[in-house]
């Protein structure tokens, strides 16, 4: 109520840039999504709005785009904002690609978008975007899986794996507590993860997931019945669980 | 001096292009590749002014994978054809024109053979076979002599060969052999002259 | 209080939304009904016009229904006036892919395009958002028959049945209630009526109060069109919503 807020982006008397803290509200209302690398794989997995029936799966748009050949990148928050800033993206990869002949590194690329949304917390007349993202891919001619995160305020940052979005912060305390970090983990575990970690927040199973699976020469999405397949897996083995735990008590 | 050759068969299309790259009187190399992939069925093959011809090419091939990522879909070589062709009229009326001449090779929304051919003042035919430059002057009447439409590709090669046999026979200058790709429902593939 | 966060369509309230969004989406919501049903041989798009006075001239060229280029049409819900510039920039923009492409714009294409413009409208300064939603039918070769809404935050998305404009939530139900995947053209556009007519205000549908457009394929080529006002009185009489409605009445 101070009126630091009303204008565009400025520094309150304590230091707090609004404007770009109310975007990451705008973050935390969008759909969730996941990102984890396993050793030799990313899976990026993300939240679909309830479809609702007279949807047309088709030709609505998804929450997984591609940037580059190798380059994936999952959002949370305003749709609207997210295409513009993906449209950039996408020019950026080529536009690189066209100077420098190699295509971008997820690092470079990551970089720009976080560029991006940071020019827009600092220039007039803008409000900044309303999305974090997760990049995620290969570089060129190189086996390491990548996966970075940017936010409005134009931070960007890598990780092991971690969530965007709606209830993040719980999927975020559950991929903490179930990485093993020591562990490398197979293109399996690391695809039975990532659903996990969304299913801790996302009731609804398998219809309301997508997921992108990336590797060094291939990016595919997953179709509906392998997602459910592996939703089964992981509700059996927690009906198992709680069976297990049931006796005990007994006992 | 440069050649681009180009032959539509009934299951794909053959795009030749010489591997000399000269620079006034001397050969500078002799494995060069004056085509661009495009997207996965659709190549390029390009002659010309150097300088403007890569820099040309590799615009059209950013621009056309830009468009690729955008839409998730690629662009059919009809469409291509005419964006490239809308390209050099547009820089034909600019102060520096790029002087490129072009040869699309394709496979129509991945299923009907297509040969294009573009020159530098933006004119686009096509074609069932055709070639930019001298090289025309040597290989047309074969190609008019030996060309049926139902032709295939295995036989297409055939009558590329007899093109190249004619062109080191009576073109006055080396160019080094040809480097021939073929486009059909497997994709782009190098069938010779990448030794 | 909230006008603090409203006063500027640029601004993000604490709560992370965006309040000249919300409300151009409420002016929306205000205006009449349009209606579009994605059928397997064809797509209906059927809007209310809203008559304002008895003395308002009604065989002028429709309001709600616009042609776009020869294979995308769309319907309008919102103020009218901001409409036409976007219907201007989709027109240019449609004629500006076919000269480059020699084939028309995919209607994705087409509508992601406006799209980014009303979202620049909802990020950049001094601007407020359009004040329109869109429903848009067409045709073409990648996916054929297809169905978008979009709104005044700049997002859009595919249908198979959808409402924009007033009672679009009771719309929807309606359509969910009685749409079926392997609909066919003309049960389509029985459905589009008969929805339309159930969640208009006005109790009996006529021409001066409804506008019909619709696309279809003939000889491969998408055919677009705009009923005249005598076609949709007949379409409404052979249709038997009236009769229907009647009935409801009773």
């Amino acid at each position: 109520m101070s009126g630091y807020d009303s204008a565009l982006s400025i520094f309150s008397p304590d230091g707090h840039v609004f404007q770009v803290e109310y975007a990451l509200e705008a973050v935390k209302r969008g759909t969730c999504a996941v990102g984890v690398k396993g050793k030799e794989i990313v899976v990026l997995a993300c939240e679909r709005r309830t479809t609702l029936k007279l949807q047309d799966p088709r030709i609505t748009p998804s929450k997984i785009n591609r940037i580059d050949k190798h380059v994936q990148l999952a959002f949370a928050g305003l749709n609207a904002d997210a295409r513009i800033l993906i449209d950039k993206a996408r020019i950026e990869a080529q536009s690189y690609k066209l100077t420098l002949e190699d295509p971008v590194t997820v690092e470079y690329l990551t970089r720009y978008v976080a560029g991006v949304q940071q020019r827009y917390t600092q220039s007039g007349g803008t409000r900044p975007f309303g999305i974090s993202t997760l990049i995620a891919g290969f570089d060129p001619n190189d086996k390491t899986p990548r996966l970075y995160q940017t936010e409005p305020s134009g931070i960007y940052s890598a990780w092991k794996a971690n969530a965007i979005g709606r209830s993040s912060k719980t999927v975020r305390e559950f991929l903490e507590k179930n990485y093993e970090k020591e562990k490398d983990l197979s293109d399996e575990e690391t695809i039975k993860l990532s659903i996990k970690g969304l299913l801790e927040v996302v009731q609804t199973g398998a219809k309301n997931i997508e997921i992108s699976i990336i590797k060094p020469e291939e990016t595919r999405s997953m179709t509906n019945e392998e997602i459910e397949k592996i939703v089964k897996e992981i509700e059996d083995e927690k009906a198992a669980e709680a069976e297990k735990k049931k006796p005990k008590k007994k006992d | 001096m440069e050649v681009v050759l180009g032959i539509r068969a009934k299951d794909g299309v053959i795009l030749a292009t010489s591997k000399a790259f000269t620079r006034g009187i001397s050969v500078l190399k002799a494995t060069d590749d004056k085509t661009r992939i495009l997207n996965d069925y659709n190549i390029l093959g390009f002659t010309g002014e150097g300088g403007d011809t890569t820099q040309f090419a590799d615009y059209i091939q950013a621009n056309i994978q830009l468009s690729t990522m955008r839409e998730g879909t690629e662009l059919n070589s009809k469409a291509i054809a005419s964006y490239v062709r809308y390209e050099l009229a547009k820089s034909l009326r600019t102060r520096k024109p790029f002087q490129v001449n072009v040869m699309l090779a394709g496979l129509d929304k991945r299923e009907e053979p297509f040969l294009s051919l573009i020159d530098y003042l933006g004119t686009r035919v096509d074609l069932p076979y055709a070639a930019h430059g001298y090289a025309a002057f040597y290989t047309m009447s074969l190609l008019d002599r030996h060309y049926t439409p139902d032709i295939s590709v295995e036989d297409g090669l055939k009558l590329l060969d007899m093109c190249e046999k004619e062109l080191v026979k009576r073109f006055p200058m080396e160019f080094k052999g040809l480097l021939v790709k073929v486009v059909d429902k497997k994709g782009i593939r190098v069938v010779k002259g990448n030794e | 209080m909230s006008r603090r966060y409203d006063s500027r369509t640029t601004i993000f309230s604490p709560e992370g939304r965006l309040y000249q969004v919300e409300y151009a989406l409420e002016a929306i919501n205000h205006a009449g009904t349009a209606i579009g049903v994605l059928a397997k041989d064809g797509v209906v798009l059927a809007a209310e016009r809203k008559v304002t006075s008895k003395l308002l001239e009604q065989d002028t060229s429709a309001e709600k229904m616009y042609l776009l280029n020869d294979n995308t049409l769309c319907a309008v819900a919102g103020m009218t006036a901001d409409a036409g510039i976007l219907i201007n920039y989709m027109r240019n923009s449609a004629q500006g892919y076919l000269k480059v492409y020699n084939q028309d714009i995919p209607i994705e294409t087409l509508v992601r395009r406006v799209c980014d413009v009303k979202q620049g409208y909802t990020q950049h300064g001094g601007l407020r958002p359009f004040g329109v939603s869109f429903i848009f039918a067409g045709y073409d070769d990648r996916y054929g028959f297809q169905l978008y809404t979009s709104n005044p935050s700049g997002n859009y998305s595919g249908w198979k049945a959808a409402s924009i404009g007033a009672n679009n939530s009771s719309a929807q139900t309606l359509l969910k209630q009685d749409y079926k995947d392997d609909i066919s053209f003309d049960e389509a556009k029985k459905l589009a009526l008969k929805v339309l007519s159930k969640t208009t205000d006005s109790s009996k549908l006529a021409s001066d109060k409804v506008e019909f457009a619709t696309v279809l394929l003939k000889d491969k080529a998408p055919v677009l069109k705009i009923w005249k006002p005598a076609e949709i009185d007949k379409l409404l009489e052979e249709s038997g919503v009236l009769e229907e409605s009647k009935d409801d009445d009773n």
